[in-house]
């Protein structure tokens, strides 16, 4: 067969370029907004989905992983107890601030957990070790979060709440979009530097001209002379966050979950999935960020239509006679009508494909100022189904202008 | 009565390919009404090359529109190889036209996009012969009509008279038994013009087919076996007969 649908297109070059511009803007624009969204939601579960738990209890009135309410360090040796739960390991969650040695202050998160432990799993850790977490005052971040911290490399130094603070490891994939840079360390290091109070200074001076009053609250002490006290291990009193629970091999969560919830009064049980849905689905719904992203995306849907129709449109009007000529030697209306959707088709797929090569790019470049967009083959399938929809029902649209063509226009000159 | 009695014949014994039977017909527009054809009767007997002729605005496209299924008369009925078309559906025309006439136009009608060879593979395509067998048939044509080293050329590098050549290339395409020509020879210069005429008669010629050729052109005369006169819409009597 003849294929009058790919050189009717290539026919007019120039044109075809602007089509395939204006359907790759499109698929583009669709996909990195779906990318950020999926990356920001990924990026604020990372944490529970890298988690080897199956069950997580938190107290009643948890909101999403980082907003809730202390539970007890005991509560962890009770949820030991409970028949069925082969690992119950503590996860804190607090918050402090971070003094750079330039003295500028950035909140962190502090994350501690089980170092021995199986069940947590801070991201990949690319430099250092796990181990090296368990020495006093040493912690780790995830590396698009040095910057912000300003420091660079395993060894450097800053302080947090009062307290020294050394970079022992660096992760990756372990950084929610959303939450201010993660601190991981030993639960024991977390829970002295939450514990340790801080001193709040005050210092002011008056600008030249004496206008403006400038101030700085200096929360720290300078970080040389920042006392060191001895790390001490966790009491039974020590507040914690969550608690990851490993079920026994071939347990029911269900009925476990409801089992962990009646021997730990005011506590909720979720699975990990049910966990990481609540998160994500608080930062999409609650930051309006999905809406926005899905507005972005839709704009790229409708730009895309507008484009391809157009292109389309004038394609099929340009060669209406042709389309007359076909039908006059007999083209039945499939064979007619498969023309313009294969034109669609191939405008579609000719968008597509270099659409997919910018986001991929566009996607590790992001990555290396980690901003993560997830460009997952859902993401590249179901963007190939909205460009081929797209495209298609702009073809559908041509072909109303060719169901009307009269064959006796083959005889008017 | 000639007319009738043809038709009431079986299919088989047909020797007449077209026959109209008091064919009219009135295009309406908003309030207006304008009788361009006026109770046509004609009988065109299979394998002969037959001329319309006629002032411009005497209907002749109309007509031989009309006669090619293309557009459906307001008053008469109309055989082609025996077969009543005026009430066939749209789909039934289309499938009559596919496997029964061939279509020559004045304006060439090629696909600018693609290459002669193609623009008659297109024609193959539609009559459901494709592939290789598709592509050696249009080089055969294409050599019918004495072009086989252009198959690969663009409509756009080929003469007026080899555009045409490929048009009929394309119009014989499947074997059609009627061939239908709006003023195939308007557009092109005196020479190639007869060198077109007389591609179409040896080839109709060869094939059995039958040909209605529109024309304003004279030197078509002499390839006709006979002529009709349009006239304000109606059949004029014969003012010359050329030879046989
Ligand atoms: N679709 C139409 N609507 C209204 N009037 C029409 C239509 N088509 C043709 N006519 C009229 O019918 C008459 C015959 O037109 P037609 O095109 O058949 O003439 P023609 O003999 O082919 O002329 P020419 O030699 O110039 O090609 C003309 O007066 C034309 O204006
Ligand atoms: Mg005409």
């Amino acid at each position: 067969m003849v294929s009058i649908a790919r050189k009717n297109l290539l026919e007019d070059i120039p044109r075809f370029l602007v089509a395939q511009a204006g359907i790759m803007f499109a698929a583009t624009l669709v996909t990195i907004q779906t990318g950020i969204l999926n990356g920001f939601s990924r990026s604020t579960v990372l944490l529970i989905e890298n988690s080897q738990a199956d069950i997580w209890v938190s107290a009643a009135k948890m909101e999403h992983f980082e907003e809730t309410e202390p539970l007890l360090m005991a509560q962890v040796e009770q949820a030991t107890q409970v028949k069925g739960v082969k690992q119950a390991e503590p996860l804190i969650l607090g918050l402090g601030k971070w003094q750079t040695k330039m003295g500028k202050l950035n909140s962190v998160r502090l994350v501690g957990f089980a170092i021995e432990g199986e069940l947590f799993q801070p991201g990949n850790i690319v430099k250092g070790e796990r181990t090296v977490l368990k020495k006093p005052y040493t912690v780790m971040a995830d590396e698009s979060r040095l910057t912000e911290l300003m420091i660079k490399n395993i060894g450097d130094t800053a302080a947090v709440t009062s307290l020294p603070v050394t970079l022992g490891a660096i992760a990756q994939n372990s950084q929610s979009i959303v939450a201010p840079p993660f601190l991981f360390s030993s639960l024991e290091n977390v829970n002295t530097y939450l514990n340790s109070g801080f001193t709040v200074e005050l210092n002011c001076t008056m600008e030249e001209g004496g206008e403006n009053l400038n101030c700085t609250k200096v929360y720290l002490k300078t970080p040389e002379k920042l006392a060191t006290p001895p790390i001490k291990p966790l009491s039974l009193t020590d507040p914690i966050t969550h608690i990851l629970i490993k079920a026994e091999p071939g347990q029911d969560l269900t009925t476990l979950k409801q089992r962990l919830a009646a021997a730990l009064p005011g506590t909720v049980a979720n699975t990990t999935a049910e966990m990481a849905a609540k998160t994500s689905t608080y930062w999409k719904d609650r930051t309006g960020l999905g809406i926005i992203l899905g507005l972005g995306a839709a704009v790229g849907i409708i730009v895309g239509m507008v484009v391809v129709s157009q292109i389309l449109y004038a394609s099929v009007s340009d060669h209406l006679k042709e389309f007359g000529t076909l039908k006059a030697m007999g083209a039945s209306d499939l064979m007619i009508y498969g023309v313009v959707i294969e034109q669609s088709l191939w405008m579609a797929v000719m968008g597509y494909l270099p659409a997919m090569l910018i986001c991929l790019g566009v996607s590790s470049w992001a990555a290396t100022k980690g901003i993560i967009i997830l460009i997952t083959p859902g993401t590249g399938v179901g963007v190939f189904g909205i460009v081929v929809t797209m495209s298609i029902a702009s073809g559908l649209l041509a072909i109303q202008k060719v169901t009307h063509v009269d064959p006796a226009i083959v005889f008017k000159a | 009565m000639l007319i009738q009695q043809l038709s009431s014949k079986p299919k088989s014994n047909i020797t007449t390919a077209i026959t109209a039977h008091g064919v009219g017909m009135v295009f309406k527009s908003d309030s207006q009404k304008f009788q361009a054809l006026a109770d046509i009767n004609l009988s065109i007997p299979k394998g002969d090359i037959q001329l319309l002729m006629g002032p411009s605005g005497s209907g002749k496209t109309t007509l031989i529109s009309i006669l090619a299924g293309l557009m459906t008369p307001t008053a008469g009925n109309i055989q082609l190889l025996g077969e009543e078309i005026t009430s066939m559906s749209r789909k039934q025309l289309t499938q009559f036209r596919r496997h029964n006439i061939g279509f020559v136009f004045q304006g060439f009608n090629l696909f600018p996009a693609l290459t002669a060879a193609e623009n008659v593979e297109v024609s193959l395509n539609i009559k459901g012969i494709g592939g290789r067998k598709g592509k050696n048939e249009a080089q055969m044509l294409l050599a019918a009509v004495g072009l086989e080293d252009k198959g690969k050329m663009l409509p756009k590098n080929l003469s007026g008279g080899q555009k045409q050549r490929v048009a009929i290339a394309r119009a014989l395409a499947g074997d059609p038994q009627l061939i239908m020509a709006d003023e195939p020879t308007a557009a092109l210069d005196s020479q190639s013009g007869q060198a077109i005429v007389e591609i179409l008669h040896q080839l109709a010629k060869k094939r059995g087919a039958t040909v209605l050729i529109v024309t304003h052109d004279p030197r078509i005369v002499n390839v006709a076996d006979s002529i009709l006169y349009l006239e304000d819409g109606r059949l004029q009597p014969p003012k010359f007969t050329p030879t046989g």
